[in-house]
């Protein structure tokens, strides 16, 4: 106790706590004018003359706001990025390159599964359109196929039935053209039952989807009537498909041996070990080469075809589902090792009897993620669950948004893309309506309203392969001859002789070795942004942190003292004067107030100096207290008269 | 924080300040009343750096010495500091910016071209001749028989040929232009023993003359189908210039004859997502996705699955024969407000093929002004615009070449589009204007008419990269069904299969797209960074310094003024004066007051300071005591004040 009150008269004593030395705001502001080092603010109170002061006011205060403007400018573009760019020149790393066949399945391997819709199929291209002309060898074959299932019922149509509409008749048929789905109405014709000649071209054609109940409806048209077949028939395959076992299907497409007839790279000859299989829903078997497996990458030493990958690719055109697929070929892609392929968006097609050649340019490209801009290095800031076993792409992360919002709305995974843990694909035992379902969820995804395009981000970094495309005829009229025999013989386990129509060349190399990466660093750093703020604290008013510090130290710590000290002696003063008379002298006027304030004032000094306020104030005599404080209106109201006397006066 | 100063003297009313105040009113303007006074001042309050010593420190000559020194070298240095940063500034320099956006994009515009302009059966009477003659000229110079009959016909009638100017002729290589009667006399002759004639001597190509034939030269080619095919073209032009009137637009209904599907993003097009226009070499020409469809085409998803898909018909049955030597589709990506240029930007489609040409957004903003040499939208560009829609460089430039036709050969070029009142070139109403086109084209490709001068590059440019990838549509298993399906909804003749039809797809490869953008490098504010950094570096003095200077240079001339102006009233004016004068004469010295300044306009010249005020130089002023009276008359002040100030500075 006794130790504690020693070391607090000690702190007392050597620290002594005082106020600001001014007792008034105003004489405050005229020590500090008269001591600070900023500039303008001294000449405030040496000048002489009103319009003089009243100058080097305005100029300090502009001067201020000037610096205020200039520090906000700087500040606000302090997340600028520049960009660098480098080219390296230095031995690559060869992509990963997905080659996949247009088609994705053996058509005489499906099509036990698939025959019902054939036949349906043809069935509605011949009530629809009057088709029936087929190839001899495969009417034979629609015959046995057709007799074979007679039993079966038009299952299919009665599910999704195929309509056509007339386009001229009403103005309602009318917005069916344009694509936009609306609710059924009466008009709608079914041309399932009878023979519709579609000789006019003002005919469209679609289907009708509808929910659960079937009290909403939507149909779906199309200008022609390709497209509608292909349309209808993918739902379906779709449909079928999803009940097929995955090892199934991989049996069902075209194997590594069976697609790629030779293969070369770097110069070297390779085979079908060097490729990795990869399933794709739509694509069927998909070959992936140099895809990081064993943790090797290949590299190429040199630029140029011949030290790329060369391969000869079989594609058998008769054994195209005729319609699913109505182009011949193959697609490729060029990606990252680790990155999903989305061959299905951005595959380069590859033609039949032609060798393409595709020079690479690689592009690298560096993004500064947040504060500079939205992108993201991973999943980790991203709230959707990666259903791709691959790394963070925007492509991806739109895939797995909607395959996600699909599960949750319509209970089943899509077909095209991989499944989410604990969701099956869409087919229509077990969940009949969800092609509506869709068709409306992929309507709300192109027109931005699940949120998807809000929620994914951009990729902070990514890698980009610029790709050109040149074509040959191949092989050349002369060797034809001996390069299929060669090729035939090659590739023993196919039985028939091979067709120049049968093969695609494939060349996929690098242009050069330069390599272009794109770098985003960030523009200003910490010690640019202060000594630009220096600079323009400098240049107005000749400021430095210490002023800084100065202007709060005055500004805000002493004037505040100095109001609570004010506003402290009034409440005590008012404190005192309830306290003392009871209520005698309730009713006087305002200036008997004073007077009685003026007489408590006695007590004042006595507790400044309780409160180690400074005992005298501008070396004043303490028994009087200034009566500045509690007779302002009274002294303010004097000199203010006075002036008034005296500038009629004087003018 | 001068805010609360303002405030601060309310609650302060009259303190017991320590200058005393003897002076109850402050003047409005006051002034030293010496110039010794006056620097007195200066040198105790100013805040320049070095100045102060300099001008301060004259008890020492040695310490002046070397504080002036001092001083010019700080003020050089800063100066040649400021120099190189306000050239550095005024050089303009830009950075480049590389910015990677990913976001919904407006699809681009995408024009396709039948690449035939009009049906042969419908033209046919107008060209027949020319066919005839050509086909007569194939024969002549290559032995070349067409298997219509039409050549021997035309052979018994060998004068027809006459008609058309500008005959096609073979030359010896180094072909005389001086000469050219000669050498059409010995083309002639050669013509018949063409085959002792060695290939490399010779040249195809015709004649152009100006209006009087007193100058011609050649237009030569090395290959004869380049020669027969630009000798036909210009005869056809002529033809259609005289056609173009009266033609009405073919194949109205697009979506049936030309274009048998059309989808976007999964959804059909309809009649409001494409316009139609007419391009005398391209044909019909149909516009997907421009400025006047009612609602863009946005991709919001990339991926084959969600960009334009076209089944297109490149049937040639009804081409005309010499004139399109390419068969199947052009296809163009532009901007929504830019015109087609189909030569420039186009892109031809194979038909029996689905070519899939995957885009890939770039944009490129520059900054104009002092920044670069560049246009925000063409309005300061010296050439007027016959296109009518946004400024582009091509734009300008075909516009600019079209203006040096018409001012030089009087008629307009048929593949610009005209001005009003002008009509194109046609050589039965310009017979020169071959000869002309030719100059002027040879005079454009050398930048003698100043076109590419002339047009600036636009500050912003979007390109569309493209790449496509190629497979054969449709697949022989399907194609029955499909040949089938188009013939019966589209009448599409199934005589030549694959051949007639093409497929395209058009879709953002990413939406990813890469701006690269210029700012400038060094900014006003940056500049006025540096300079502070500068000016404290070497002066520590601010703005506010130089405002302080400026006050003194005031301060010294109104000194020197009122000085010459009380020297003047003393000598002259003071014994004129009258009882007034000498009343304040008599009065001033009393009052003891320093010398002040009224704003009103009587009294610079009707209240002198007086001679008293020598007086007062002993004490100093006192005047610099109190803001307090500043707000008491406050409106008074400022009236004064306003009436003050235009005469201030």
């Amino acid at each position: 106790m006794a130790a504690g009150e020693k070391i607090k008269a000690k702190i007392k004593k050597n620290l002594p706590v005082r106020g600001p030395q001014a007792p008034t705001i105003k004489e405050l502001m005229q020590w500090y004018c008269l001591n600070t080092n900023t500039h303008g603010c001294r000449r405030i109170v040496v000048s002489r003359g009103r319009l003089r002061r009243l100058l080097w006011i305005l100029f300090t205060l502009t001067a201020v706001a000037l610096i205020f403007w200039q520090c906000a400018l700087l500040i606000s573009s302090f997340y600028t990025v520049s960009v660098s760019i480098k080219v390296h020149f230095q031995k690559l790393d060869f992509p990963a390159v997905t080659i996949c066949n247009i088609n994705p399945y053996r058509y005489s391997a499906v099509r036990d599964l698939l025959a019902d819709l054939e036949k349906e199929t043809r069935g509605t291209l011949k009530t629809l359109y009057g088709f029936s002309e087929i190839t001899s060898r495969k009417r034979r074959e629609a015959e046995s196929w057709s007799s074979a299932r007679e039993g079966t019922g038009s299952k299919f149509l009665n599910l999704i039935p195929l309509l056509a509409f007339d386009k001229g008749e009403t103005s309602k048929a009318r917005d069916f053209r344009t694509g936009r789905k609306r609710k059924v109405s009466g008009r709608i014709i079914h041309k399932a039952s009878d023979v519709m000649h579609v000789h006019e071209s003002k005919e469209v054609v679609g289907f009708q989807l509808c929910s659960n109940d079937t009290s909403s409806c939507a149909v779906y048209t199309f200008s022609s009537g390709v497209n509608a077949i292909r349309e209808w028939y993918k739902l379906h395959y779709m449909n079928i498909m999803a009940q097929v076992s995955p090892e199934k299907k991989i049996n069902m497409s075209y194997s590594a041996e069976e697609l790629l007839v030779t293969c070369f790279f770097d110069g070297e000859s390779c085979d079908a070990r060097n490729f990795t299989r990869f399933h794709h829903p739509m694509y069927g078997n998909c070959y992936t080469f140099n895809n990081g497996q064993n943790e090797t990458i290949l590299s190429t030493s040199m630029g140029g075809s011949e030290y790329g990958l060369q391969v000869i690719l079989y594609i058998n055109e008769e054994e195209y589902n005729p319609f699913l697929v109505s182009s011949t070929g193959a697609k490729v892609i060029v990606h990252r090792q680790d990155e999903y392929p989305f061959i299905e968006d951005v595959g380069t097609e590859i033609e039949t009897a032609m060798a393409t050649s595709i020079g690479m340019h690689l592009t690298e490209s560096f993004k500064l993620s947040e504060p500079y801009s939205k992108c993201t290095e991973d999943w980790s800031d991203v709230l959707i669950t990666n259903i791709y076993n691959a790394t963070y792409s925007l492509q991806i992360c739109l895939h797995s948004c909607f395959q996600a919002k699909m599960v949750e709305k319509c209970g089943c995974a899509q077909f095209s893309q991989p499944l989410p843990r604990g969701a099956n694909y869409c087919n229509y035992q077990q969940h009949p309506n969800w092609m509506y379902c869709y068709y409306e969820l992929h309507q709300d995804f192109v027109r931005e309203e699940l949120g998807c395009q809000a929620l994914c981000k951009e990729a902070c970094s990514f890698k980009e392969w610029t790709l050109t495309t040149s074509l040959a005829q191949w092989p050349s009229e002369v060797s034809e001859k001996w390069l299929l025999s060669v090729l035939t013989w090659d590739q023993g386990q196919i039985k028939k002789k091979l067709n120049k129509t049968d093969l695609a060349k494939l060349l996929i190399f690098y242009k050069d070795l330069n390599q272009r990466s794109i770098v985003e660093s960030p523009a200003n750093s910490i010690e640019m942004l202060l000594s630009n703020i220096g600079g323009q604290l400098g240049l107005w008013m000749s400021c430095s942190v210490v002023c800084v510090i100065e202007i709060v130290e005055v500004f805000l710590v002493d004037s505040l003292s100095i109001v609570a000290r004010h506003q402290w002696r009034k409440a005590k003063e008012w404190w005192a004067r309830r306290q003392a008379p009871p209520w005698p002298e309730a009713p006087p006027s305002p200036q008997g107030r004073d007077n009685l304030g003026l007489d408590i004032d006695d007590d004042l000094p006595t507790f400044t100096s309780a409160l180690c306020l400074p005992p005298a104030p501008a070396a004043q005599v303490p028994g009087t207290p200034p009566p500045r404080y509690n007779t302002l209106r009274l002294e303010r109201d004097f000199p203010s008269q006075l002036a008034d006397t005296e500038v009629p006066a004087e003018s | 924080m001068k805010g609360d100063k303002r405030e601060e003297p309310e609650p302060g009313p009259e303190p017991a300040a320590p200058p005393p105040p003897t002076e109850e009113e402050e003047a409005l303007l006051e002034f030293h009343h010496s110039y010794r006074e006056l620097f007195q001042f200066f040198c105790n309050n100013t805040t320049i750096h070095g100045a102060i010593r300099l001008v301060c420190s004259q008890h020492n000559r040695m310490k002046t010495a070397f504080w002036a020194v001092l001083w010019l070298c700080t003020f050089g240095m800063m100066y040649w500091q400021f120099g190189l940063l306000f050239g550095e500034y005024f050089s303009y320099p830009v950075s480049l910016n590389i910015n990677l956006n990913s976001e919904k994009l407006v699809f681009p515009a995408v024009t396709v071209c039948t690449l035939n302009p009009y049906r042969y059966t419908e033209i046919k009477e107008e060209l027949e001749e020319l066919d005839r003659i050509t086909e007569q000229t194939l024969f002549d110079l290559y032995k070349y028989n067409s298997s219509n009959t039409l050549v021997a016909h035309a052979r018994g009638r060998r004068d027809l040929r006459e008609s058309l100017p500008h005959p096609l002729q073979r030359l010896p290589v180094p072909a005389p232009p001086h000469a050219a009667s000669r050498v059409r006399r010995s083309g002639s002759s050669l013509r018949d023993n063409n085959p002792q004639v060695n290939r490399k001597d010779w040249k195809i190509g015709f004649q152009l003359c100006n209006q009087n034939k007193s100058d011609c030269f050649y237009q030569t080619y090395s290959s004869g189908v380049d020669a027969v095919r630009e000798w036909y073209r210009f005869h056809y032009i002529n033809i259609l210039s005289r056609r173009q009137d009266t033609s009405p637009s073919l194949e109205e209904d697009a979506l049936g004859k030309f274009i048998f599907a059309c989808r976007f993003n999964q959804a059909s097009c309809n009649e409001a997502n494409y316009s139609h226009f007419h391009h005398p070499m391209y044909g019909n020409c149909y516009t997907f996705n421009d400025k006047n469809s009612s609602n863009l085409w946005m991709s919001s998803i990339s991926g084959v699955n969600n960009g334009l898909s076209l089944t297109l018909r490149t049937e040639q049955n009804d081409f005309i024969p010499l004139l399109s030597t390419v068969t199947g589709a052009r296809v163009m990506v532009h901007g929504q407000d830019e015109p087609a240029f189909m030569d420039d930007g186009g892109f031809n489609l194979r038909p029996g093929m689905e070519t899939s040409i995957s885009m890939s957004k770039e944009a490129v903003a520059r900054l104009g002004g002092d920044y670069g040499d560049c246009t925000k939208n063409g309005s300061d560009v010296p050439v007027e615009n016959l296109y009518g829609t946004k400024y582009t460089q091509q734009v300008c430039i075909h516009s600019c070449f079209q203006v040096n036709m018409i001012r030089e050969c009087g008629c307009a070029y048929i593949f610009y589009p005209p001005p009003r009142g002008v009509e194109f070139c046609d050589y039965r109403k310009h017979n020169s204007w071959g000869y002309c086109y030719y100059k002027l084209q040879d005079a454009f490709s050398s930048d003698r008419l100043g076109c590419f001068t002339k047009c600036r590059k636009p500050c912003s440019v979007t390109t569309y990269k493209l790449s496509a990838g190629y497979s054969r549509w449709p697949s022989v298993t399907s194609q029955d069904w499909v040949f089938k399906m188009l013939s019966r909804q589209n009448n599409y003749t199934i005589k030549n299969k694959r051949d007639g039809v093409a497929k395209l797809n058009i879709f953002f490869k990413e939406l990813n797209y890469k701006t690269n953008s210029e700012s400038p490098s060094v900014t006003t504010v940056t500049l006025l960074s540096n300079l502070g950094s500068q000016w404290s570096l070497w002066f520590g003095s601010s703005v506010l310094s130089v405002v302080e200077v400026a006050e003194l240079i005031f301060d010294l001339l109104a000194i020197t003024f009122l000085m010459l102006l009380r020297r003047f009233q003393s000598q002259y004016w003071s014994p004129g004066r009258g009882r007034r004068g000498a009343q304040e004469v008599a009065s001033t010295p009393a009052s003891s007051l320093p010398s002040r300044f009224c704003p009103h306009p009587a009294s610079p010249s009707s209240s002198p300071p007086g001679p008293a005020t020598s007086l007062a130089l002993s004490a100093p002023p006192p005047a610099y005591a109190t803001l307090g009276p500043r707000l008491a008359p406050s409106g008074s002040t400022e009236a004064s004040s306003s009436a003050h100030t235009p005469g201030e500075p």
